[in-house]
């Protein structure tokens, strides 16, 4: 009887449910699939904790909807004509603005840079990633106003630096105190802000609110309360978006966006620099001995149907990429992705030397069956895309393993037997940016980085080595004339796509969903809060 | 009793000490946690070799698991500062920091159990009563409609998979619900932000998980308080009570009951310390951020400390209910004595 | 949560008066109609995949065609298709086989576990009683599920596809076969310690030793042929709790990998298309409850079957 009593009691909480939503100003509500890990800038890699962090601390500079860099922190943006670069590209000069404050008040100067720089290269803290820093030769700070960077050659990819400024005045007791930074109050509770936005409370697992910040350097924000809430579940988080619980979002798969679009909502697809590929491992030691030649790889990506992926599992919202680049000025616009060919595909192979002679269905050569291991991790579409390509490449006579490792194994260094880093695959599935978009950028095909038990910590995972390739990125990162390097990289994208080393699967844009209240919504993919002092809701 | 008591607790310090080294062996080859640190793409290996010495990664196992066990700040870290390590270890009640968010995993894990154990709890008092009162009741009128029925769809809720369970709830009282233009449940988290953590909201949100959690356990609760309930109605002494002229309602809930009651105890604290584990398949359907989903993603991110953390909490939630239970038998049962 | 054990010890039967009480347990089998309705339900289960698979080949159950993607059940697709235009029926035909083998055999690896545990624990006590029961309380404090989940993940990915009886599987299924093996024997043993500990006592085993018979004579002559109905009814319903194993972690992403397929993972596929495809969950979920339903109605059949004390009105 007691159960029915419970029935009674949830019925009547059903009724009582209509709980008002208590209002002060405009809100609105941003939704991530994803809880951020921490809201400090120096720890996490996770891009939903580097999208919120920005809510709160500001950079040197921002990108705008075309990912042109604009001033946030600094009064402009360095270049050789401003004196900002010196000629050779060496040494950076940031000039900030004037009278800059944290929101308690204090202000905000070089000695703030100085001391973010100190906290990412102190031993005590172990931080995400070093890069640039450890680069730099120098960092001084003549006046309360100027930071000199000296790099020891010249540095192309600068516009990372800076992407937030920690404040001085409230770690540097911590660190005195703690030798680290790593465990500090502010990471998860931070109490003072420098950007559009002053962080007010995390409730774990749920949401983060932030408050507009009245000082911001770029004007307060129009909207007052700014809600963070996580929600990980793919099929709930589409529906808090439909239904408008949810006024922004992103990540949304791309087979979610018919729905989403039906229901009136505003779907943009911004680049994040990011592409899904298929790397194809050239090492003649440890890759299987076909993936050496050239026609064999050129043979594996006309074997798949690309579009037909992209049209059917990926509701047309994306498209196949045909550079590494894909979407930026520095894509070699000349070049068009191999097509779906297997008839070229199964003359490649016949030339190379691999066909069927044994009538197995698989093609050999030497005895040795040409069946390739083909490794990705465990996401979904990654997981029906590989049942599909294993049909595709069997009709060419491709035979192929498929391999799925959990995330942590699949992307593991080479020291702890990565299936990527130490080259055990014949064709790995993952998605992969420059690593300092929007900076092009990439050590991912250097000869120099091909790892080994001398070189465990190579990145480049294709085991491949082109002198000439070589050559030209070096030449690019020195060079900091945009049209000269976007043209060096026109003849990098050639020389990859001439070599099919890494076959591009889908452009992996974002996806962000934006509801009808909210307006003069721009986004970026590096910065999406770049303008959010601008955005407003419907009254 | 005092004696049996220690020398119980005694006895479980090399049991948690192989099941951690056993456990802690085993988390180094679950993955790598700097693999690419919560990012979309692989860890730079330069920033990766780094952080593995920052973290201790690098040290060789049994140095790491005592490092874990008992602290590292009587072991110089840094030979050119002379800097000592920080840990106190989990001896000493510092379970260290996760790799993930930095937090401390005591931290962390206290976050998370209050939720955890609201739905858990819940279900476990909602099974514990309903199963009671279904059990009894069918004992009593053994081969009734009642029982009969019962008995059927015992059988075949016992067997419903968690989440097929999950999924026609979802289906029926969410998207059904919704479908008919009626007030539905929510499917995801404790709570809806727009509104705040009210009462009414983590009742509303608890619903569908705690039925979830509920419905496949009362049925085998109940089946089993019912031939527990059934061996002790037939047994002698009931039989003398009865005819002794104690009225039935009398004999049923507080001689028969209390005899029934030993098996029913040491059910429950099998079941005890896993309610702290929170369940892994009900947590992650419906998005509830408790220590199951904990786990999950920690064990996606090779979180190694949280993922001791969870699981040696529970090992010691084990222990202790084992010897509550033991103890309560004594109190229920004056013919067990320990010594 | 509750994972409910609730194997009852069954009273010892010594082997002269086996024959006698087999054809009774038959009897009384058969008078249980909720296991002759077991058997019926797995009877169907096992031909549903067993002669499904002479109307589909392997190779149909893993074509895709992305054309025909996500089409609800029709003359043509019974059970309607899959993401990638697979067809559901043919799929869990074959998935179904992989389900099953793992129960089976997982619950193979758990027999022979427990069973070697629990009578060397039990006959020869001493410090391998002590070692060894000290790693079956270890092992039953550690959450089985959550303890699944991580060997699970060590193991993703890193055994390569084995070839057996002309088909070609995942490697996961052997790592799945193995670590539920592996995680479900300490009930099992537990209860053999008891049995054993209770018939070394016994006088048929005094009068054998005392006849000069040796501990390997003893054990398999005299102690396991009294221990096999126990361990029969445990191990069935073990082979319910394995298949259950299977799909949670397969559901949970760490189980068995592609293009093998289990119901498990079929499940797994279907949870984005909830709402919009419910084909996709509803055969799976509804051929894993079959089965599950008809291994604990058999179990608990062969459990009053099998012990003679057992009050069939209980």
């Amino acid at each position: 009887m007691r159960f029915f009593r419970i029935a009674l009691v949830v019925l009547a909480l059903m009724a009582v449910m209509a709980a008002p939503m208590q209002a002060q100003g405009k809100s609105a509500t941003v939704s991530w699939p994803q809880e951020p890990d921490t809201l400090s800038p120096l720890y996490t890699s996770m891009t939903f904790a580097g999208y919120t962090y920005q809510l709160y601390l500001s950079g040197a500079w921002a990108f705008d909807a075309d990912l042109t860099p604009f001033p946030v922190l600094v009064s402009e943006i360095p270049s050789v004509d401003n004196g900002g670069i010196n000629a050779d590209g060496t040494v950076f000069t940031l000039k900030l603005k004037e009278g800059l404050t944290w929101s308690d008040g204090d202000a905000l100067d070089s000695a703030d840079f100085l001391f973010t720089y100190e906290m990412i290269m102190a031993e005590g803290n172990a931080v995400g990633s070093r890069t640039p820093y450890d680069r730099f030769v120098s960092i001084e700070a003549p006046d309360a106003t100027t930071v000199v960077i000296t790099f020891a050659e010249p540095y192309a990819p600068w516009l990372s630096l800076f992407g937030a400024v920690l404040p001085e005045h409230v770690l540097r007791p911590v660190f005195e105190a703690e030798g680290s930074i790593d465990t500090a109050d502010f990471n998860r509770n931070p109490t003072v802000s420098s950007g559009p936005y002053v962080f007010e409370t995390w409730e774990v697992g749920s949401f983060m609110r932030f408050q507009a910040n009245p000082a911001y350097v770029l004007g307060q924000p129009k909207i007052d309360t700014l809600v963070v809430t996580f929600i990980p579940d793919e099929v709930a988080y589409v529906a808090a978006l439909i239904n408008g619980d949810s006024d922004l979002g992103t990540f949304v798969a791309f087979s979610d966006v018919p729905a989403l679009e039906e229901a009136g909502l505003t779907v943009e697809v911004i680049p994040s620099g990011y592409n899904e590929g298929w790397y194809l491992n050239t090492s003649a030691e440890r890759a299987h001995p076909a993936m050496t030649d050239v026609n064999v790889r050129k043979a594996i990506a006309m074997a798949f149907d690309r579009d037909d992926f992209n049209a059917t599992l990926n509701y047309g919202a994306t498209f196949t990429p045909h550079s590494f680049w894909e979407n930026t000025p520095y894509a070699n616009p000349d070049i068009d992705p191999y097509p779906f060919d297997p008839a070229m595909a199964a003359q490649l192979l016949d030339e190379a030397g691999w066909v069927d002679s044994n009538g197995d269905g698989t093609r050999d050569k030497d005895g040795v069956e040409l069946v390739l291991r083909f490794v990705t991790n465990t996401r979904g579409i990654r997981v029906d895309l590989q049942a599909i390509a294993q049909q595709q490449l069997a009709a060419v006579g491709i035979g192929t393993e498929l391999i799925n490792f959990p995330s942590d194994q699949f992307f593991a260094g080479y020291a702890e037997g990565g299936p990527i880093s130490t080259g055990q695959y014949d064709i790995a599935e993952l998605s992969t940016a420059p690593a300092t978009f929007p900076d092009p950028n990439t050590v991912r095909f250097l000869c120099s980085e091909i790892p080994s038990d001398e070189n465990p910590v190579g990145a480049n995972d294709n085991y491949y080595c082109d002198p000439e390739l070589d050559a030209l990125f070096e030449q690019q990162s020195s060079t900091t004339d945009l049209a000269e390097r976007i043209a060096i990289f026109h003849q990098i994208d050639q020389k990859m796509f001439d070599a099919a080393i890494w076959i591009g699967i889908w452009h992996d844009a974002d996806v962000w969903i934006t509801g009808s209240d909210l307006q003069n919504v721009a986004l970026n993919g590096v910065t999406p809060f770049w303008d959010v002092q601008n955005w407003d809701v419907a009254s | 009793m005092a004696r049996y008591v220690i020398r119980r607790l005694l006895q479980a310090i090399p049991l948690l000490l192989i099941v951690s080294f056993v456990l802690f062996a085993l988390m180094q080859a679950t993955g790598d946690p700097l693999a690419t640190m919560g990012g979309r793409q692989p860890t730079r290996a330069a920033d990766r070799e780094r952080l593995a010495r920052q973290l201790g990664l690098d040290q060789p196992i049994h140095v790491q698991y005592v490092y874990w066990l008992i602290g590292n700040d009587w072991v110089v870290v840094d030979a050119e500062t002379g800097r000592t390590g920080t840990r106190r270890g989990i001896l000493r009640g510092d379970f260290g920091v996760s790799y993930a968010t930095r937090q401390p995993v005591l931290e962390m894990i206290g976050g998370r159990v209050p939720d955890t154990l609201l739905l858990t709890l819940t279900a476990e008092v909602l099974i514990l009563t309903v199963s009671l009162g279904i059990g009894i009741f069918s004992a009593v009128r053994k081969y009734s409609f009642f029982d009969q029925a019962f008995t059927s769809i015992s059988f075949v809720l016992y067997s419903v998979p968690v989440f097929i369970m999950a999924y026609t709830l979802i289906y029926a009282f969410s998207i059904g619900l919704r479908r008919a233009g009626l007030p539905y449940f929510p499917t995801s988290g404790i709570f809806d932000p727009a509104i705040g953590r009210t009462f009414e909201q983590v009742v509303w949100h608890m619903v569908l998980p705690v039925l979830t959690l509920s419905l496949i356990s009362i049925a085998a609760y109940s089946r089993y308080i019912r031939s527990t309930m059934l061996e002790v109605i037939s047994s002698d002494y009931i039989r003398t009570a009865r005819s002794k002229g104690i009225t039935e309602r009398r004999t049923l809930f507080v001689h028969a009951f209390k005899n029934a009651s030993l098996p029913l105890i040491t059910l429950i604290g099998l079941d005890l310390p896993f309610l702290l584990g929170g369940a892994v398949v009900t947590e992650t359907i419906f998005a509830w951020p408790g220590m199951g989903y904990l786990f999950i993603n920690s064990l996606q991110r090779s979180d190694y400390p949280v993922l001791m953390g969870i699981l040696m909490l529970i090992a010691v939630g084990v222990v202790i209910s084992q010897l509550i239970v033991d103890l309560l038998y004594t109190v229920l049962d004056p013919r067990i004595r320990y010594s | 949560m509750a994972t409910l054990t609730t194997h009852k010890p069954v009273r010892l039967m010594e082997s002269d008066n086996q024959r006698k009480n087999s054809n009774r347990a038959l009897r009384r089998f058969l008078r249980h109609r909720g296991a002759v309705f077991g058997a019926v339900l797995l009877v169907f289960v096992i031909g549903y995949v067993i002669l499904g698979s002479l109307l589909f080949s392997e190779s149909y159950a893993n074509f895709n065609d992305t054309s025909r993607r996500l089409q609800p059940p029709s003359t043509e697709h019974p059970m309607g298709t899959d993401n990638i235009g697979r067809d559901i029926f043919a799929r869990t035909v074959y998935g179904g086989q992989i389900s099953l083998m793992i129960g089976f055999l997982a619950v193979t690896v758990a027999v022979l576990i427990g069973t070697t545990v629990g009578v060397v624990t039990g006959y020869f006590g001493g410090w391998i009683d002590v070692i060894l029961m000290r790693l079956t309380e270890a092992m039953l404090s550690i959450p089985t599920l959550l303890f699944l989940l991580m060997i699970a993940n060590i193991f993703g990915g890193k055994v390569p596809q084995i070839a057996l009886f002309g088909r070609v599987f995942s490697g996961s299924v052997v790592v799945i076969i193995v670590i539920i093996g592996l995680t479900s024997w300490m009930g099992l043993s537990r209860i053999v310690r008891s049995l054993v500990l209770s018939l070394k006592e016994a006088e048929f085993i005094t009068a054998a030793r005392a006849l000069g018979a040796s501990d390997l004579r003893l054990i398999f002559k005299h102690i396991l042929p009294n221990i096999v109905a126990p361990v029969v009814v445990s191990a069935t319903l073990g082979v319910g709790g394995a298949i259950l194993s299977e799909s949670y972690i397969s559901f949970l992403g760490v189980g068995v990998g592609a293009p093998t397929a289990t119901w498990g993972n079929i499940l797994e596929g279907s949870r984005q298309f909830f709402e919009q495809a419910p084909w996709l969950w509803v055969a799976p979920g509804i051929l894993i409850l079959m089965t599950v339903m008809g291994i604990n109605f058999l179990g608990d059949g062969l459990r009053d079957a099998l012990d003679p004390r057992s009050d069939k009105s209980a």
